[in-house]
C-alpha cells in the first residue's frame, strides 16, 4: 500500500536545508569572496545571510513539528530512551511509519545543534571585519565564548550529518529506501491496516516560512 | 686619605661595571618582564583594531565613507603594523599567561614572522591605496589585509 508521509513542507525543508548547510560551510571560518558581474561580495557576508535563511527554516520545522502534518509532528517520533535503546538493539525488525526512534531523536539533536548554531552566530564577533547583528547587545566575554562555541560545535554538526548519511545508506542496502519518500513524499507500507497520516497542506508550511524570513531579516539583516 | 680614596673610587668602579652586567640583559629588549611585554602587544594589537575597524565599519557601508579620514587611519595602521610583534620577542617570548597567544607562535616562529611580514606588506599597500580616495579601489587592498589578520589568528591566536 502506498501511502503519503512526508507533506511538501517537510521535504521542501529538508533540501533546502541540505543546499543551505553546503553554503554555510563553504563560506564559513574564511574571509574569501566571490566576484559577481565585476562586484565583490565577502563570503562572510553570504554567511550571514544564509545563517538568517537557516535560522528562519529552523524555527519553521520547529513550529511545523507541533502545528504541521501528524508524521512531521515530534509527538509521533520523539521517543523516551527505552525505546531508543530497544531499536538500537534491532534495528532493522520493526517497521516504522515516521521516523524511527533513533532517527527521531537524530532529527530533534540536529534541530537543536542548528538553531544554536544560528543563534550563537548572530553573537560572533572574528576580531577582524565581521560583527554579528547582536554582538553590541552583550558583554564581550559573551561574545567571546559565543564566538569559540559557533567554531567548534559546528564538529557536532558534521558528526551528526555523517551519522545520518550512514545510516540512511544502510538501510538503503537492507533494501529500506528512506530517500524516495524524502523526494515524492509518497511510502510503500508493506502493512496494509495502517491508517494514512493525517496531512496538511505544505503550502502553509511555507506562508510559515515567508513571514519567519521577513521578521527575519527586517531585525537581524 | 689617598688610599681611602682609591678605595672609594675602587669600590664604586666595582659597583658600576658589576651593575651594569646585571642590567644588560634587562635593558636588551625595552620590557621589564613577562607582563609588561605582554601588556605592550595587546595595546598595539588594540590600536589595530580600532583602526581597522573603523575603516572597516566604511567598507561595510556602516559608517559613511570619507576619503580623508579612511587615509588617516590607513596610514596609522600602516605605522602600527610593526609595533606588536617586539612584544613577543625578549620578555614576551612563550608567554601566553593572561594572553590570547597560542604556544605555536613559538613552535613555528619562522611561520610567524612571515605572516607578521604579509602583515606589513598588506598594510603598506592598503595606506598607499587609500591615497586614491577611491574606495572601489581602496576595498580589495582593505580585504587583503582583513585575510592577512585571519591567517594568522587561525593557529595562533586563542578562540
Amino acid at each position: 500500500m502506498v501511502i503519503k508521509l512526508w507533506d511538501g513542507f517537510v521535504r521542501g525543508f529538508h533540501w533546502l536545508l541540505v543546499v543551505v548547510l553546503a553554503g554555510l560551510w563553504y563560506t564559513g571560518g574564511n574571509l574569501d569572496y566571490l566576484e559577481f558581474n565585476g562586484n565583490i561580495i565577502e563570503f562572510i557576508d553570504v554567511h550571514h545571510k544564509l545563517g538568517l535563511i537557516m535560522l528562519a527554516l529552523i524555527i519553521t520545522r520547529i513550529l511545523w513539528g507541533i502545528f504541521g502534518s501528524s508524521p512531521a509532528r515530534f509527538s509521533q517520533f520523539l521517543r523516551g530512551p527505552k525505546a531508543v535503546w530497544g531499536y538500537l538493539k534491532s534495528p532493522f525488525s520493526k517497521e516504522h511509519l515516521t521516523h524511527n526512534p533513533g532517527g527521531g531523536l537524530i532529527v530533534v539533536l540536529m534541530l537543536v545543534l542548528l538553531l544554536a548554531q544560528a543563534i550563537s552566530g548572530l553573537f560572533t564577533d572574528d576580531a577582524i571585519f565581521f560583527r554579528g547583528p547582536l554582538a553590541n547587545t552583550v558583554n564581550n566575554d559573551v561574545v567571546r565564548a559565543l564566538t569559540s562555541y559557533h567554531k567548534q560545535a559546528f564538529d557536532f554538526i558534521l558528526i551528526l550529518i555523517a551519522l545520518h548519511i550512514v545510516a540512511i545508506f544502510v538501510y538503503l542496502v537492507m533494501r529500506k529506501n528512506f530517500i524516495g519518500p524524502m523526494i515524492t513524499g509518497k511510502k510503500t507500507i508493506t502493512n496494509s491496516n495502517i491508517t494514512p497520516p493525517k496531512q496538511l497542506h505544505g503550502g502553509y508550511g511555507f506562508i510559515l516560512l515567508s513571514l519567519n524570513l521577513f521578521w527575519i531579516f527586517w531585525w537581524l539583516g | 686619605m689617598r688610599f681611602t680614596s682609591i678605595l672609594a673610587v675602587a669600590a664604586t668602579a666595582v659597583i658600576t661595571v658589576t651593575a651594569l652586567q646585571y642590567s644588560a640583559p634587562a635593558t636588551a629588549d625595552a620590557f621589564a618582564d613577562a607582563e609588561d611585554a605582554v601588556k605592550y602587544r595587546q595595546s598595539a594589537f588594540s590600536l589595530i583594531r580600532e583602526n581597522f575597524g573603523h575603516m572597516a565599519g566604511m567598507v561595510r557601508g556602516e559608517i559613511e565613507f570619507d576619503a580623508e579620514s579612511f587615509q588617516k587611519r590607513a596610514e596609522a595602521l600602516k605605522h602600527l603594523s610593526y609595533i606588536p610583534f617586539d612584544g613577543f620577542s625578549g620578555a614576551g617570548h612563550g608567554v601566553t599567561e593572561n594572553s590570547d597567544a597560542l604556544p605555536s607562535i613559538w613552535e613555528n616562529w619562522g611561520d610567524f614572522s612571515e605572516k607578521s611580514e604579509a602583515f606589513n606588506k598588506a598594510a603598506h599597500e592598503l595606506a598607499t591605496a587609500s591615497q586614491s580616495g577611491d574606495l572601489r579601489s581602496i576595498r580589495p587592498k582593505f580585504m587583503a589585509t582583513a585575510r592577512t589578520c585571519q591567517q594568522c589568528h587561525e593557529g595562533y591566536r586563542a578562540d
